[in-house]
């Protein structure tokens, strides 16, 4: 029913006339979930200088980056080819590492303060004062936390990748093919990235006992993702693992398209692994949330 | 049917505790004491559509907790409520879309974004078409006098304005009933006496029926018709403030100035149960079930030289004190 009928037949049946707002069956539209979306959005787009000063320890740490993997691919033994290591070649292990300081702006490092803050005071309770689903909300809010640095801090980043001598620089993708498959990739990875921070959060309010594991799952998550290492240079009988884990979504897969380090005929697969762990994340998550809310304790006064 | 109907409802908490000392805190490490709170035993309450009802209670009585249960936030483990012919914890969505809250202590407001996104976010959540929201924000701008503070964001408003904004956006989806938390709590007398205004004039116009739980007592002088008590998870009274007065409050106090210093006559009108003189005030206390005021004056008029007589009532508040002293809640 739209919403304005909802209003209308009310008025109808509500005697005083007095309370549109009172219709018999309510959930709150897709529209307010938008809306948190936004209202997330801007209020952490304003941190304008915050982000530009991140983005200069972000260069600043892929060029130190670059010095240590041109050490070890100069003087490294067991390079197959001179300067390829594991199907990587040098420079595109620093286009690797220019990117993935970039895509690491979307992964979850801690909490959604806003959200943590709730749990940990037990503001939960206000947000159950709303007709809105709870999870949905959560995922809406961490979707915007997860998109909001690329502004003021992504995309400094990626403008510096292009001024530094060849050698240092962040290369062109594989071809424009690739480059619309890693695009892809990357909203896949914008996904999994809110799709987990949102589990975790609901895993957060299942455990009273505090943060620090939580921590340690979002590191693991992040080394997991080929953040610090890219995945291909891993030992070889981890590659099927690490291929199929949840968190291969997060860097290494969009970058293996845009480097082109994987034959396109698999990019279905990869684009697919995303779409499938956040599915597991959300359900999952969604499921947990709806046990725990049952048994819910607010507390404060 | 009664708007609100709760009926036998209990509720209890499992609270760990754990001795002092070292030892114990490491023993805690693999077993926890815990024991159970009885926060609400047995509630039992209707409420009328457009009542005013003041819920009070000393701190960690269950008025919360009802609050809680009635918002939907809480499962009790027993008894049945019904508001709106709903379940809250059953049906929450559809529930919360007809009633508003309103935490004193706690914001509902985005903190870093201007009062007026907040609104129209919920207005979204909400869904209310453009047209009812704009007729109702202008509404709500006027009364609250939230013209300047709309654009403003929430975390650069002082304590007052905000409460004032977090009123608004509470009522902006026209709720039929409104549970208000402390909503005055830490406000200066101008917002204060403001807020209470508003909020009768809300109840008045809109036929909002509103449920108050607070600590000053003047709230619930000023605005409710109705008063209930709890204590221990209990219900311990339900009824008019007037009846409340009568049985916790019977005696009066009356203070006279005198034109000069004199010594005392030896027989005192009756009626009378104590008094003292300090200086030039005369103050004695009776009893107003037994003794009509004006008698009394008359009767001191004769034996005093008078200047200025009050009768006063015993404040709320220690009103309330005796009653939770009487009922063995302190």
């Amino acid at each position: 029913m739209h919403k304005k009928d909802r209003y209308k037949k009310e008025e109808k049946t509500d005697p005083g006339g007095r309370n549109p707002a009172a219709y018999t069956d309510y959930k709150s539209p897709k529209k307010a979930y938008l809306a948190i979306f936004r209202i997330q959005f801007l209020e952490s787009i304003q941190y304008r200088a915050a982000g530009l000063t991140g983005a200069a320890t972000s260069i600043f740490w892929v060029l130190i980056q670059i010095v240590v993997y041109t050490v070890f691919f100069t003087y490294a033994d067991n390079v197959s080819l001179p300067g390829v290591s594991n199907g990587m070649s040098l420079s595109q292990t620093v286009s690797y590492v220019w990117l993935a300081e970039f895509l690491l702006l979307m992964q979850p490092s801690n909490f959604n303060p806003d959200i943590l803050r709730k749990i940990e005071s037990g503001d939960v309770g206000i947000e159950l004062c709303r007709p809105m689903d709870l999870h949905s909300l959560w995922a809406a809010q961490n979707a915007a936390r997860a998109v909001s640095p690329l502004l003021w801090r992504g995309v400094p980043i990626l403008l510096a990748g292009f001024l530094p001598p060849p050698a240092w620089r962040l290369g062109p993708p594989a071809s424009p093919l690739a480059f619309l498959l890693f695009l892809v990739g990357c909203v896949g990875a914008w996904i999994l990235c809110f799709s987990f921070s949102t589990f975790l959060c609901v895993v957060r309010l299942n455990v009273p006992w505090g943060n620090g594991p939580c921590y340690m799952i979002f590191l693991l998550a992040m080394v997991l993702g080929g953040t610090y290492l890219p995945l291909q240079l891993w030992p070889d009988f981890l590659q099927p693992f690490l291929l199929l884990q949840p968190f291969a979504g997060y860097t290494d897969l969009p970058l293996r398209l845009y480097l082109g380090t994987m034959p396109l005929s698999d990019a279905w697969l990869l684009l697919s692994l995303p779409i499938f762990w956040s599915a597991v994340f959300l359900f999952w998550g969604r499921r947990l949330m709806h046990r725990r809310l049952k048994t819910i304790v607010v507390q404060g006064g | 049917m009664a708007q609100i109907e709760l009926k036998d409802i209990s509720k209890h908490f499992t609270v760990s505790e754990r001795p002092k000392g070292n030892h114990a805190a490491f023993r805690s490490l693999f077993h926890r004491e815990t024991h159970r709170v009885e926060a609400l035993k047995h509630i039992g309450f209707s409420i009328e559509e457009g009542e005013l009802v003041g819920y009070i209670g000393p701190n960690g009585a269950g008025k919360s907790t009802t609050v809680k249960v009635m918002s939907g936030i809480l499962t009790p483990e027993e008894g049945e409520c019904r508001i709106l012919g709903r379940t809250p914890w059953r049906e929450r969505a559809s529930h919360v879309a007809n009633i508003g809250v309103v935490f004193g202590q706690r914001s509902q407001l985005w903190w870093d974004v201007p009062t007026q996104d907040s609104f129209e976010l919920l207005r979204d959540i909400y869904g209310i078409p453009a047209n009812l929201y704009g007729e109702r924000l202008g509404e709500l701008t006027r009364a609250l006098d939230l013209e300047k503070l709309l654009s403003i964001p929430v975390r650069q408003l002082s304590l007052g304005q905000r409460m004032r904004c977090e009123v608004a956006a509470a009522l902006l989806h026209r709720p039929r009933i409104l549970f208000l938390d402390e909503p005055t709590i830490g406000l200066d007398a101008v917002s204060k006496l403001s807020l209470r205004q508003f909020l009768k004039e809300e109840n008045q116009n809109n036929g909002v029926t509103m449920i108050l739980t607070t600590h000053d007592m003047d709230d619930v002088e000023a605005l409710c018709s109705r008063v209930m008590t709890i204590g221990h998870g209990r219900l311990l009274y339900d009824g008019t403030l007037q009846e409340l007065k009568e049985t916790y409050a019977p005696l009066h106090r009356i203070r006279a100035t005198l034109q000069e210093n004199v010594q005392l006559p030896e027989n005192f009108p009756k009626g009378i149960l104590r008094w003292e003189l300090e200086g030039k005030t005369y103050t004695a206390i009776f009893d107003s079930r037994s003794t009509p005021a004006h008698l009394l004056i008359s009767a001191l008029a004769k034996l005093l030289p008078l200047q200025d007589i009050v009768v006063e009532e015993q404040s709320v508040d220690e009103m309330v004190a005796s009653m939770y002293r009487s009922l063995d809640l302190s």
